[in-house]
This record gives structure tokens, sequence and C-alpha cells, in this order.
């Protein structure tokens, strides 16, 4: 049989539709109307007690050949025989149509009903299937045969969409890029294989606080305010951020694009959102600009280098220049002085008679005069040759250097009366000549700046700090006022006039150097009238001995 | 006599020389003084001297003197076999303990420094007179 259209066969509705069907398939096959009638009245018959007392009833109509004969053939089937409670139907039946009969199998029993063609209508496949098409497109017959058919049609359109949907999982899992897609709310309403393994997790809103995490720190604010801008845009965008990948726990930079998705009303209803590695690019990126940088980098340093080159060259050439003039100004210049000193000295000498007071005076104030003049030779050729900075160093125990130092300046001490006291002192690294010339300086400097009357009372003591040992020379002077505190070290300086106190002005400038050669300090502190206190510091590590 | 008593006194300074000419006079003390105005001409008189002809008791060296000066003269002095055992002092004007120090380790037997004054010089002279006397003993 060529079956034509089929009806479920469950209720009252069901039963209208198959008397329509069996009307029309009567009518398109050119039964006339009465017969169309007797039929479908015959069929329904039989459909009434299929509903009534079948399980799950099914009526198929087609067109078949039977014994030559082309016939208009009607199956009700059903699981169940419900044939002895339709012997009624069936007997009416058999008075409406050519043939009747009673299949019953073993888990299938259906009753056929057949009805000859009219002589001479001939039906061909092609028409058949014109039939077919026509019950498949056939206007709605009833409210719920409308349901009924766009039910199916529903169901029919699921298994498609579950299809693509299918298809598309396979199609976005196998692509080597994570993908999502979000609703106009922002939330996550797919996000495919490589995401999910990627994060390990699917965040539930593209926009909140589930992607932090998920994101390096530096980068975070700024994809929050991008996402938030694109809904509010609603424009793509694509921008560069560090993503934490779950399995490595480490930052990998990755392109993230939004792009949305528009109906044909230009509105928004959906977004679909891809994340792509490129970290590699960056690395590639990022070694290169630091390779850039290397290079600029080395280049300065060569440049550097051939700079401090230069400064060394010239700085040997002054040094040596410094050195040269060091030389002549020992010889040269101290020469004639010390002529000039000797003949004055003889004259006053040997020729005490020829000369009267008036040239005495005077040939003692040429004396003095000539005797500054070395001084502030042999301060000035003492301090150039500080300009050297190659000192060689040796433990010095400063407690040794403070009696030998004493002991120097044993006539000076005794004409002022002075008592000098030093506690137990370091032994430290440095240039034994230099720390000596140093402290000399220092200790004359108390006992020549001491308060006119009052012995001086010179204390020497060291203490110590973090990072350095300090050696205190404490004096009991005239002191100075605390605006000359830094003035004192400079060249030449001085606060007082050669009658009130001799010197070059040179001493404390040598105290200073002698301190940085040694890679430390000097500074000074005073109440005027009371004291003033000298404290030399020293780097720790030039430090030998601890003292208790 | 006068042989015993041979100063060489190597120095270009005039007035140098002068003066201890005259303090050498005050002083009595007789030696004779040989005046030489820098360290090459004192090698070239040295080296002019014959075999079994007198060399000087003393040599007197400046330091700062043109052509040859003084520490150039006495390194050649100590690398000649002939001249090494000549005594040799040091006069200078320069107060520098770093030129005192090379001097002395280059085999010079002492270092004095010029007079500044009256009472100085004739302490140089002392000394020198002190230094023949101890060199007339241990020869």
């Amino acid at each position: 049989m060529k079956e034509v259209v089929c009806v479920n066969l469950e209720n009252d509705m069901d039963l209208i539709l198959a008397h329509k069907r069996v009307m029309k398939l009567c009518e398109l096959t050119g039964f006339s109307l009465i017969q169309q009638t007797s039929i479908a009245t015959a069929v329904s018959e039989v459909a009434r007690c299929a509903i009534d007392f079948g399980k799950s009833a099914e009526l198929n109509l087609g067109i078949c050949n039977s014994a030559g004969k082309r016939m208009l053939q009607a199956i009700i089937g059903d699981s169940r025989d419900f044939s002895p409670r339709c012997k009624d139907a069936i007997q009416y039946a058999k008075r409406l149509v050519d043939d009747v009969q009673v299949i019953s199998g073993n888990k299938e029993f259906s009753i056929i009903l057949r009805h000859q063609l009219s002589y001479g209508h001939t039906i061909t496949d092609a028409r058949l299937n014109a039939f077919i098409d026509y019950f498949k497109s056939e206007p709605p017959v009833s409210p719920y045969d409308e349901l009924r058919r766009k039910n199916l049609l529903l169901q029919e359109l699921a298994e498609k969409v579950q299809e693509s949907e299918n298809d598309f999982r396979v199609l976005t899992d196998s692509l080597p890029l994570m993908m999502l897609s979000a609703n106009n709310g922002g939330t996550i309403t797919y996000a495919n294989k490589w995401l999910k393994d990627f994060f390990g997790q699917v965040p539930r809103d593209l926009t909140g606080i589930s992607w932090q995490p998920l994101l390096h720190p530096g980068d975070y604010a700024s994809f929050n305010k991008d996402v938030q801008n694109a809904f509010v845009n609603g424009e793509t965008f694509t921008a560069q951020y560090r993503f934490v990948e779950k399995a490595s726990d480490t930052y990998l930079w990755h392109i993230f694009s939004m792009i949305p998705l528009k109906n044909e009303k230009d509105i928004i209803i959906r977004w679909i959102g891809f994340i792509f590695d490129i970290n590699a690019q960056k690395q590639i990126e990022q070694t290169l600009k630091d390779n850039r940088e290397l290079k600029e980098i080395q280049k300065q340093l060569y440049e550097n280098q051939a700079e401090l080159q230069d400064k060394i060259i010239k700085l040997n050439r002054s040094n040596y220049e410094l050195e040269q003039f060091a030389h002549l100004a020992s010889h040269d210049l101290q020469e004639p002085l010390r002529k000039l000193l000797f003949y004055s000295d003889v004259l006053t000498t040997r020729y005490p008679d020829q000369v009267d007071d008036y040239g005495r005076t005077i040939l003692h104030n040429m004396g003095a005069a000539v005797g500054r003049m070395k001084e502030l030779i042999n301060d000035l050729l003492s301090y150039s040759q500080l300009q050297k900075p190659n000192l060689s160093f040796a433990p010095v125990n400063l407690e040794t250097l403070f009696q030998e130092i004493i002991r120097d300046l044993e006539l000076p001490v005794r004409e002022s009366g002075a008592t000098i006291e030093y506690d137990e002192l370091p032994t430290l690294q440095g240039n034994p000549i230099r720390l000596r010339q140093l402290f000399v300086n220092l200790v004359s400097n108390a006992l020549k700046y001491s308060r006119k009357g009052i012995p001086p009372i010179i204390k020497v003591f060291s203490t110590k700090e973090d990072d350095h040992v300090s050696i205190h020379v404490r004096d009991n002077g005239i002191g100075f006022a605390e605006e000359y505190k830094e003035k004192i070290f400079g060249l030449f300086e001085r606060l007082h006039t050669r009658d009130q106190f001799p010197g070059t002005g040179i001493g404390l400038s040598i105290c200073r150097k002698i301190a940085e050669l040694h890679h430390g300090s000097i500074s000074a502190v005073s109440v005027p009238g009371d004291h003033a206190e000298f404290i030399v510091s020293f780097p720790l590590d030039q430090e030998l001995t601890t003292q208790p | 006599m006068s042989n015993r008593n041979h100063i060489m006194f190597v120095d270009d300074d005039e007035e140098d020389r002068f003066i201890m000419l005259e303090y050498f006079r005050e002083s009595g003390n007789e030696s004779h003084i040989h005046f030489i105005t820098n360290g090459q001409e004192a090698l070239d008189y040295l080296e002019s001297i014959p075999e079994d002809g007198n060399l000087p008791r003393l040599i007197v060296l400046d330091l700062n003197m043109p052509i040859l000066n003084g520490t150039q003269t006495l390194f050649q002095l100590k690398r000649s076999r002939r001249f090494k055992d000549i005594p040799v002092i040091i006069f200078s004007t320069s107060e520098n303990e770093n030129e005192k120090r090379k001097c002395l380790s280059m085999g010079a037997d002492d270092y004095l420094v010029k007079p500044a004054s009256y009472n100085e010089g004739l302490k140089v002279v002392e000394k020198f007179t002190r230094f023949l006397e101890d060199v007339e003993r241990n020869s």
C-alpha cells in the first residue's frame, strides 16, 4: 500500500479528523459524495471502537492494489485486539465498503477496510505524491489540530536546533581559542571547552568581580571598564589582557574581543566573546624591545666609559702637574725664603753692634714675615700632596699615635699649661703619616685657640654608631659661632686676625681632605666662649679593634 | 793632610757655596772643599782621578741641580764599584720626609736640611766635622 496520510486515534477530535481525512481522500480519488460519506462512515464506525477500546490506535489511509484492482484502503491498527467489542461496527462497515478484514497478529491487530476506486479512474504515483503533499500542508481543520501540528513542528525544530547546537559545540570546541556568548545583561550563556579548561571554571557574568581572580591585578580594572563600556556603547571592542592559566598558574597575554549580535531590527540580542592567546608574540615583542633597550644601555655604557677614561687621563695629567708644582714649590719657592731668613739672622747674630734697635726690629719683622711665607708654602704643599689619592693603608693604633703627638707637642703643651687626656682609642686602618698630620692639626688648634688665662684641657675619646667610629677632640677654648661650623674647613678660611691667632687657614682643609681620603668625614660643634669639639668619623670596617 | 779632609761639595747654588765656605772657615774646620755645580761634573771629575789618586773623603750632594740631580748622582755613585764606598751626605732645602727616606734607602749616609738661621748653619758644619772624624776613625 502506498500510504497517503496517517491519523492517531486517541480522542473525539481524532475521530472528526479521521472522518474529514477519509472524506477528502475519497474526494481526491474520484468517489461521489454518497460514496465518500459511506466510506467515511464505515471507517469512522471502526475508528470509534478503536478509540473507545483500543490502546494506541492509528489510522493509515492509502491506495493499494488487490487482485488487479486499485482500491482505497484504510487500516486501523492497534497493539490490542479490540474486535470482540466492535462486532456491530464491523458488520455495519461490511455493508458500506467492498471489503473488511480483521487481521490478528502476535502483538499487532488491525482492521482493514477497502473500497474499489471508480472504474477508469487512474491514479499515478505523481498524483499520489501530490495527495501526500496536500495532506501535509492541509490547512488546519480545528484549533486542536492546529496546536498539534505546531507542536510537531516545534519538536522537529527543537531536534534541528539540538543538532545545530551540537554542530556549533563541536566546532567551537575544536577551535584553539576561547569563546563565550552572553546575553544583554552580561550573563554568560555559553562557553566552549577551551575556556573552561583554561580558567578551570566559567564565570557567571562578563561583568563583576568573578573575573578578578582570572586576570592580572594590573589588568582587572581596565578589563572591567572596557567590558562595561562595550555594553553601554554596543560596539565591538578588542583589547589585550593577561589572564591566569589555571593549570600553570601563570599570566598569559591574550586578545579579548567582544562582538554584538544584532537582529533584523538592529537590536543587540547577544554578545559573542573571543579570547585568543598571544603570549608568544608578546614575548617575542618584549624580547626584541629588551634587546633594543639593552643595546641602548650598552651604547650608553660605552660612551660613559670613554668619558670616564678621558676624565681619568685629564685627572692624571692634572695630578702630574700638581706634583710638579709641589716639587717646584718645595725647592724653588722655599729656597729664597730660607736665604732671607738666614741672612737676617746672620745680620742680627753676627753684627749685633752694627745694627741698632730699630734695625733689629725691622730684621725681626722680616724674619717673621718670611716665616709665615714658609709656613704657608709648607701647608699648601701638604694640601696639594693630598690630592694624590693613592694612600697606602696600615693599621694605626690611635693610642700610640696620641702618645707620640703629645710628646711632639711637649713644648707648646708645657708653655700653655695644657692637659691632654685620652680614653681608650681604637686601632684603625689608615695612613700613619696622614692620620698623624690630621690629629696634630686638631690638637695644635685646641692649644692655639685657648681662652686667655685658662689652661687648655683637651679630651680625646671615641664613640661608635651603626656604621662608623668617631674620634672626638674637645677643648675648653674660645670656640666659634654656629654659622662658621662649615666655613672653617674651607681653604684659606680664617676667623681671626693674624695678631690674635697666627695661621694660614689651610690646617682644617687638610684635616677634611685626610678624613675624606680615609673614606670618612670631619665636622665640628661649638659653644662660643666655652668649647669646640671636632669629630672625625671613619667607616666601621676600617676599625680593627673594638673598644670595650 | 789636605787630602785627608778632602770634601766634594756638589751644589749649583752659589750663595750656599759661599755660606758654607764661611761657616767652615769660622768653625775652624780645615777641610779642603772642592765645589762642583752639578752631578754630571762631579762624576766626570771623579772619573778623571787616576787609580792611585786620592778620592774625596766625603761627598755633599744637593738634590735640586741641573743636568744630573742629586738622586740621579747618588744612584750613579752607588752603582760604581770604585765610588760606592765614598760617604755621601744629602744637603737639601727640602724637609720632605719621603725624599729623605728615599735618599737614605738609596745608600746616602745622612740627610741634612740646609740651615735657615745662623745657629743652624753652625750645627750643620759641626755635623760635617763630626762625620769626617768618624770616617777617619773607621778607616
